[in-house]
């Protein structure tokens, strides 16, 4: 018996080993390089002296660093939950079509997903441009001119939060429709012989039902927000990037265009921390609202 | 030709002899644009060329940031390729990072040039600390566009079939008043939306003043800040009154332009592909270029140099006939770069710019002249395209020139970031 459990656990080792090897190599080894390398002053490449927390003081007293946090903060605020309703309303709107019809739109509302952000920054610099673009229209009738979106500090980071909803959507759409499909046909058959009214449907059976989906969606979303770069990046560069930087954004910028790799660091490592303080306090509050 | 003939006949002479197993030489270069497809032309020539004893194998990379940190960290394990195109601009942070490897006075012997086959400004731009890391290959400055058939109308075409009556800021105002007067959209068109890219009129207007941007420690010395400050004011002048359109970006600049709605455009010389193009489909009106007029004291244009720089591979250094097969590559593209004139750079080599050829190049030998009055970026790690400098002109600049803040407070705003560089 003892043998046989040795031999099991040994087994288990090896079959885990390759794995272990592999994210140690590639995840952890470099996490202890980069709380290494945020202790010095060195350069993109190559090593640096040792400075001790001199790169941690700077940060807290870097304003930049704290408009990069606000500004992060600000985006996801505008995306995750907006973004996961409209993606909510949409899939219940699709349900109730038919057929290669509900194919049809759902492809259409899947198809921005599919794109590269490249493809989607200039898609929607040629809408929004200044001079020549189809948005003008519009934006003109309701403010009086036309706007440049990407140099007008207010316009600009609910702007990038549009463009990444609509970027971004046709995953939560498709996931909230695989959760309206799973939930039984009974049950409203039911809830209508007991009188209930759609409204009472949607809020009794529906929304409770599709609680562990909208979880999903808010998790997703809150990770990837808060590594927004690209299109933030995309949209400013040349311009007024102090104003709207972004977290990954700013270890970019101390990194590859000023060359100082351990603030680079330094930063990753405060990222590092900011996520991992939301991960735990988003499991706690979902572990409270799961125990009810 | 006679040169593609000399090569040819030389890389016959190597083939008989047997002399050499053939040599590949990795090539990375940034040109996407209407110049990448002369250089693609160019080097297909090369191959054509050397068929029996070099090839050039070419990539080309994304401009800017992304191509300089790709080079920086491929050269530093030992993977970079065996030749660049690097912009002199950024040769100062190259070599405080041990990415390039000098060149000898051999190395020049062999490509069949000296320091006097270029401009000396240009030449000067790629020495740092008196030692040559790049060969270059042009300067590509900003210049003024005009259409010719809307300043004629407004009798702003002197008798010499140029642009007249452009020098000294009033007179160069008063000439944007009357083509705004006679019924034009806008009088002219520059990137507002990327202060890194009116960077370069605004460098120009202050070498024009005397001024200049130094080096680390002291970014603006004597009183170069107040004249940075008029040197960005004239462009805000511009936007308030109507003349340049704000918040323009550069697609919209160039379209302004050829579209006819700006008489006037101020923009880079690789944009004269885009224009020799439309004009050969009778797509455009006539047209030219000319050295950005003086608007204060004298003639000064902003100039970067498309150099030859050979990365400094850590580990692998390059074996001699390697050395000798990438010396062979650049000394074909100095004797041949009357073609890539036809991108609109001016050719470094003074002995292309000397010939006939080039002389009768239009509108490329109207503006060559102003290599002589060209004012390079500080050398400073932290200055050139895409730089830190670049980047705090971005953010400094833009709202200036776009009215949000005034020019001084913009100024001082840059120095206090360009301060804090580490």
């Amino acid at each position: 018996m003892l043998r046989n459990r040795r031999n099991e656990i040994l087994v288990a080792y090896i079959l885990v080993a390759p794995f272990i090897l592999i994210y140690g190599w590639l995840f952890i080894y470099p996490t202890i390089q980069m709380v290494q390398m945020s202790f010095t002053k060195a350069p993109l490449i190559g090593p640096g002296e040792w400075v001790g927390f001199k790169n941690y003081v700077r940060m807290f007293k870097d304003p930049t660093f704290f408009k990069a946090v606000l500004n992060t903060a600000y985006f996801v605020a505008l995306t995750v939950v907006p973004g996961t309703l409209v993606a909510l309303g949409i899939a219940l709107m699709v349900r109730r079509l038919n057929g290669w019809m509900q194919s049809v739109v759902l492809a259409l509302f899947f198809l921005p997903y599919v794109l590269p952000i490249s493809v989607v920054y200039v898609i929607w610099d040629w809408l929004t441009n200044k001079q020549f673009g189809m948005l003008q229209g519009p934006i003109s009738f309701f403010v009086g001119e036309p706007v440049n979106i990407w140099r007008t500090i207010p316009w600009f980071m609910p702007g990038a939060a549009i463009i990444t909803i609509w970027w971004t959507n046709g995953f939560s759409i498709l996931l909230f429709l695989a959760g309206l499909r799973n939930i039984p046909q009974e049950l409203y058959e039911a809830a209508a012989l007991d009188g209930a009214t759609r409204r009472q449907m949607l809020t009794r059976i529906t929304l409770p039902l599709l609680w562990p989906i909208t979880v999903l969606c808010l998790t997703i979303q809150l990770i990837l927000q808060m590594k927004i770069f690209d299109q933030v990046y995309l949209f400013a560069v040349g311009g007024r990037t102090q104003a709207t930087m972004v977290m990954v954004q700013y270890i970019y910028e101390q990194a590859f265009q000023k060359n100082s790799g351990g603030y680079a660091a330094t930063l990753a490592v405060a990222l590092f921390v900011v996520v991992l303080v939301f991960s735990i306090l988003q499991f706690q509050i979902l572990r409270i609202r799961g125990q009810r | 030709m006679r040169n593609t003939l000399k090569a040819v006949s030389l890389a016959a002479v190597m083939a008989a002899t047997g002399a050499h197993a053939k040599e590949t030489v990795v090539w990375w270069d940034f040109l996407g644009g209407g110049d990448g497809v002369r250089m693609k032309k160019l080097i297909e020539d090369f191959n054509a060329a050397h068929a029996d004893t070099i090839e050039i194998q070419a990539t080309t990379l994304d401009w800017g940031t992304p191509f300089y940190s790709k080079v920086q960290t491929s050269a530093a394990v030992g993977e970079g390729p065996d030749l660049m195109t690097y912009h002199a601009s950024r040769i100062p942070l190259a070599v405080s990072q041990g990415t390039l490897t000098e060149l000898t006075a051999d190395d020049m012997t062999a490509m069949g040039l000296t320091s006097g086959s270029f401009a000396p400004a240009t030449w000067d731009a790629v020495n740092v600390d008196g030692k040559q890391y790049a060969v270059p290959f042009d300067t590509h400055p900003i210049v003024l566009y005009y259409n010719k058939d809307l300043l004629e109308k407004s009798g702003l075409i002197g008798a010499d079939g140029l642009p007249a009556g452009l020098d000294g800021l009033d007179n160069f105002n008063a000439a944007l008043q009357k083509l705004k007067d006679d019924g034009n959209e806008w009088a002219i068109a520059q990137v507002t939306a990327d202060g890194g890219f009116a960077f370069r009129t605004i460098y120009s207007l202050l070498c024009q003043q005397d001024g200049a941007i130094g080096t680390d420690g002291d970014w603006f010395p004597g009183d170069s800040q107040e004249k940075l400050a008029n040197a960005v004011g004239v462009i805000a002048n511009w936007v308030e009154k109507g003349y340049n359109p704000g918040s323009t970006d550069y697609p919209a600049t160039v379209a302004l332009f050829t579209s006819g709605k700006s008489p006037f455009m101020i923009n880079g010389v690789w944009e004269v592909p885009t224009m020799a193009d439309l004009q050969a489909q009778n797509k455009l009106f006539n047209w030219g270029a000319i050295e950005i007029p003086a608007l204060f004291n004298h003639p000064c244009t902003y100039s970067d140099s498309h150099a030859f720089a050979i990365p400094n591979n850590a580990g692998k250094p390059a074996t001699p006939e390697k050395h000798a097969a990438v010396l062979e590559v650049v000394k074909f593209m100095e004797e041949n770069s009357l073609f890539w004139a036809t991108a609109g750079h001016i050719p470094a080599n003074v002995a292309v710019t000397e010939t006939a050829e080039y002389k009768a190049m239009q509108p490329q030998a109207t503006y060559a002249k102003l290599t002589a009055n060209a004012v390079f970026d500080p050398k400073s790690v932290n200055a050139g395209v895409a730089s830190p400098l670049f980047d705090a002109a971005g953010n400094a600049f833009t709202a200036a020139i776009n009215g949000e803040t005034d020019p001084a407070s913009a100024v001082a705003d840059m120095k206090a970031e360009l301060d804090a560089l580490e």
